[in-house]
């Protein structure tokens, strides 16, 4: 059977970054205690729902996990052992925002269980970090990765974000140069996109912060294949580069269309063709379990053409490809021959310039 | 019963837009109890729902009003530079016209224009100030300006307010006691001029007519001159202001005639009716014109589809528009539509915004060009459409349609209106000063340069303060040529344009950098060029695309991420493609604004 994913959705934040629109609040730490006693209630609600399925992931996002403190956590997680079936030798992540962890407290939440740490540093330089509107400073990525270390984590991964006003193609290659200088297992490496309900959405739309320049960012993410590349890590998504073993298997099975069930605040859920996702704010999330309900906000029934869409663009992000079998020759010939795409033995699978160009490729083969 | 002859007064109002002319007709109805309080609203005359969002009134309309025992026929007058030829026709229906003047802002050219053509007409000017209310209001300034212009005395200039109705009665007064009784004899054979026609889904099309000899009885079988056609006619009457049946219209009176026809083009505007038979008069009456386009624009449904709903429209808009034209047109870029010719740009966009409006209809419309006359040889070719200009100059010389234009401005503005017409091709005729601060300026203009967005660059060099009026003044040689815009190598005839030689250059500029802008990146580069036959004039380069791609796609992102690529698939369908380029509608649409440019720079 195709093993799932648990996604555990923690909101809460020391501040909100400017490019950031996910459900994540900062100052409202006073929910902490109960939004975590709603967590487990879900989790209790939704379990028996997947009875007989069995779990190889779990993942803590946010917001920022690790604004709670270690011992809930551990909490959460035995909670969660004991609802789900997970895997003994699970892949169990925390993401981590540099400012909030110290060495005690990696160990504490490696004691707990958890197997993989992701860092988020973004930059290694101060001036795009004061663009991004990060609060942290490079010395303290360099700090937490060494904490982390230390504290015994064999599975590292650091977030990195391109792009931002200010940013020049150069900065970029010290960021990267600095990044494998730590040798992380795995690098994600995002190209900023303006939200517009954000506090840099707002800037741009104002006229006060120029938009990303795509092609600059085009560059960047070039530049990114080629100096991860050479430094060993396998392109293995658009945005994600791991040593061979390291690559996640929790959003690897976002990609790989197997199914995850979601818990916290605006989660979402999906098996079988079926997504559903959670109310999105915290405090009506945490009514609805009050009350013994599932939280759930909403959902959607995949027809055959929307999962087909979905299989397309999901798994061409991913090196496994799509079979080029799905399509009439002339759909994908000419992006082979204009090298978008690789025909591997009737396997397609974007190059890089291709995954650049993904949305003309998904939307020129399935039209 | 019929009013003596004697009795009757016919007359009009020349005003400039915003003048206040229906705001005076208002008080008019009231004052001489055509209208009850009750039933009476602002702007009473001006019938038709996009006359009234415009503040323009298109279709004449006259109105019968008694007052101290005179029958007053107000005959209302387009008032747009597009209707000169309908101004015409209503002035020779009327013996008199007042001339209203805002007190504020004194004469424009338009008033003027249409003043000259009242007093080449004979008719009896009365001269009135209106807005002498206003805190703005001159008018011992005006009254000096409009006495000057007419060669009067100050003191003959009657002063009102239309909004308050001060001054009206006396301008009624005036109107009876200096305007002549028409004239003309009640058994002479029937001349009866058709002033306006107007096409109403129950009863046809209906005709508005002054008598100027003869009588014609209410049911009689009838013959238009210059369209030999007969018809029973089924109804004449007055309007006063609804519609009244009468048993006749004598000589002198202004009614209403139900036709009996079906279409209107079968009672134009400026021909005459007499009675079918021996009681026929044998003559028209003089100055039957055909109308005539004197703008083309291509017009092309947004959605292919829509094609056939597009000729239905323009058939139906024909039965009550006389002046419209239009011949089926094959793009390729733009696929099936038609090339419409329109009296002006007025004319153009109420039919377009009728399209829309009323046949729920999206259009994408080329810019307006006028017509040209094409010399090769013996042969002359009539071209609406730059796409058909033979291209490169394969021919002996071409002739473009030229204007008599009229601009009054303050004196302060001489300069920039001399240097605005100077780059339209203009040549001055003459200047007179109407008063120390206001100058009166005759340039003859290519039309083809009106047409471009001279109206908006004249209002923002002059702050508003000039206005415009002109007459078609024949045609002339130019040096033309035809400048293709190419995508990829493949020219887009949507966007070919005749334009003077040493402006090809800069017309080819500017569309090449302005499709650049509105022309999404493709996986490859795109060449727009502008080319004059097989000479490059000007290029700009679409940079391929290099990144569309969303950086994040996790558990949350998904569904959303679907909805975006099915929204870009349909936008993807909906774009047109020229050779291997896709052009979004809205880049045609954009493109193909004529002040756009203007407005940029």
């Amino acid at each position: 059977m195709t093993a799932a994913g648990i996604y555990v959705h923690i909101p809460f934040c020391l501040t909100r970054c400017g490019y950031c629109d996910f459900n994540a609040y900062a100052g409202r730490d006073e929910l902490k205690p109960s939004y975590l006693d709603s967590l487990s209630k879900e989790a209790d609600l939704a379990s028996p729902g997947w009875d007989g399925q069995g779990f190889a992931s779990v993942f803590l996002g946010g917001g920022t996990p690790t604004t709670v403190e270690p011992v809930d956590l551990r909490a959460l997680l035995t909670r969660l052992r004991h609802r789900f079936d997970l895997d003994d030798d699970a892949e169990i992540t925390i993401e981590a925002n540099p400012d909030t962890v110290t060495e005690v407290s990696l160990s504490a939440l490696l004691d707990a269980g958890f197997t993989r740490i992701s860092i988020g540093a973004q930059s290694f330089d101060t001036k795009v970090l004061a663009a991004l509107e990060r609060i942290h400073e490079p010395a303290s990525v360099r700090a937490a990765v060494g904490a982390a270390r230390r504290a015994g984590y064999r599975n590292l991964s650091l977030d990195l974000i391109y792009g931002a006003t200010g940013e020049t193609l150069d900065s970029w290659r010290r960021t990267l140069d600095e990044t494998l200088a730590l040798a992380p297992d795995h690098i994600s490496a995002y190209a900023l996109t303006i939200e517009p309900a954000t506090s840099l959405g707002r800037k741009v739309a104002a006229g006060e912060t120029p938009a990303p320049d795509p092609d600059l960012q085009a560059d960047m993410f070039m530049l990114a294949c080629e100096t991860l590349g050479d430094a060993g890590y396998r392109h293995y998504e658009i945005s994600n580069w791991a040593r061979p073993g390291f690559e996640c298997v929790h959003n690897l099975g976002y990609w790989e269309r197997r199914p995850y069930v979601g818990l916290g605040a605006g989660a979402h859920s999906y098996r079988d063709d079926v997504r559903w996702w959670n109310v999105r704010p915290p405090e009506t999330y945490m009514e609805m379990l009050g009350r013994g309900q599932l939280p759930i906000g909403g959902s959607e029934s995949l027809e055959p053409s929307d999962a087909y869409l979905e299989e397309v663009f999901l798994k061409l992000r991913i090196l496994e490809g799509v079979p080029s079998s799905w399509f009439e020759t002339d759909r994908y010939e000419r992006f082979v021959q204009s090298g978008l795409l690789t025909d591997d033995l009737g396997t397609l699978v974007p190059t890089e310039r291709g995954m650049l160009l993904l949305n003309e490729l998904v939307l020129g083969l399935t039209a | 019963m019929a009013t003596d002859i004697s009795h009757i007064r016919n007359f009009c109002i020349v005003a400039h837009i915003d003048h206040g002319k229906s705001t005076l007709a208002d008080r008019m109805l009231e004052l001489t109890h055509t209208v009850d309080e009750r039933t009476m609203r602002a702007q009473y005359l001006d019938r038709m729902e996009l006359e009234r969002e415009r503040g323009i009134t298109i279709k004449a309309q006259a109105v019968r009003l008694f007052h101290e025992g005179y029958e007053l026929n107000l005959i209302d007058t387009p008032g747009h530079v597009d209707f000169t030829y309908e101004v015409s026709r209503s002035l020779a229906a009327c013996e008199g016209a007042i001339l209203l003047v805002d007190a504020a802002q004194g004469l424009e050219a338009q008033t003027l224009a249409n003043f000259h053509l009242a007093r080449d007409a004979g008719l009896t000017i009365v001269p009135a100030l209106n807005k002498i209310d206003l805190p703005a209001a001159e008018p011992a300034k005006r009254a000096d300006e409009l006495a000057r212009l007419l060669d009067t005395d100050p003191d003959r200039i009657l002063q009102v307010s239309a909004k308050t109705g001060e001054g009206v009665p006396e301008l009624l007064k005036a109107v009876i006691d200096r305007v002549d009784p028409p004239t003309g004899e009640a058994d002479a054979p029937l001349q009866a001029l058709i002033f306006d026609s107007a096409f109403d889904t129950y009863r046809g099309v209906i005709t508005y007519i002054r008598v100027k000899q003869g009588t014609l009885p209410s049911n009689s079988r009838i013959k238009m001159f210059a369209t030999h056609v007969t018809s029973e006619a089924e109804e004449a009457g007055v309007m006063a202001p609804e519609a009244t049946p009468v048993d006749a219209l004598g000589p002198g009176e202004v009614g209403y005639l139900v036709t009996g026809l079906k279409d209107v083009h079968q009672a134009k505007v400026g021909d005459t009716i007499t009675l079918d038979g021996k009681h026929g008069a044998s003559e028209p009456l003089p100055g039957y014109r055909e109308p005539r386009p004197m703008v083309w624009s291509g017009l092309f449904p947004a959605e292919g589809g829509d094609y056939s709903e597009l000729r239905e429209a323009l058939d139906k808009l024909k039965l009550s528009d006389s002046a419209l034209v239009y011949e089926p047109e094959t793009s390729q870029a733009l696929g099936f539509g038609f090339r419409v010719g329109f009296l002006g740009l007025l004319h153009m966009d109420i039919v377009r915004e009728r399209l829309e409006r009323e046949f729920g209809l999206e259009l994408i419309a080329t810019a307006p060009n006028v017509e040209f006359h094409v010399f090769k040889g013996d042969h002359e070719t009539i071209v609406h459409n730059p796409a058909e200009m033979p291209p490169g100059g394969d021919y002996d010389r071409v002739e473009e349609p030229i204007v008599y234009a009229t601009i009054i401005t303050p004196a302060e503005y001489l300069g920039a209106i001399f240097e605005l017409c100077q780059a339209r091709r203009g040549e001055m005729v003459d200047m007179e000063y109407l008063t120390p601060e206001r100058v009166e300026v005759h340039y003859v203009l290519p039309l083809a340069e009106i047409v471009f967005d001279f109206f908006d660059q004249l209002k923002s060099k002059t702050r508003g303060f000039a206005s415009l009026d002109y007459e078609p003044y024949g045609f002339q040689e130019a040096k033309l040529v035809r400048v293709d815009v190419l995508l990829h190598g493949e020219p887009v005839d949507a966007f070919s344009s005749v334009v003077h030689r040493d402006k090809a250059y800069q017309y080819g500029k500017q569309m090449t950098e302005r499709l650049k802008e509105l022309i999404p990146r493709q996986l490859f580069d795109v060449a727009v060029q502008a080319s004059i036959g097989s000479k490059i004039i000007a290029r700009e380069t679409v940079k391929a695309k290099r990144k569309d791609v969303l950086a994040k796609c996790y558990g949350g992102d998904i569904t959303r991420k679907r909805k975006l690529l099915e929204t870009q698939k349909k936008g993807k369908e909906r774009m047109r493609r020229v050779g291997r380029v896709d052009v979004p509608q809205e880049a045609f649409i954009a493109a193909l604004r004529v002040d756009e440019g203007a407005k940029r720079k």
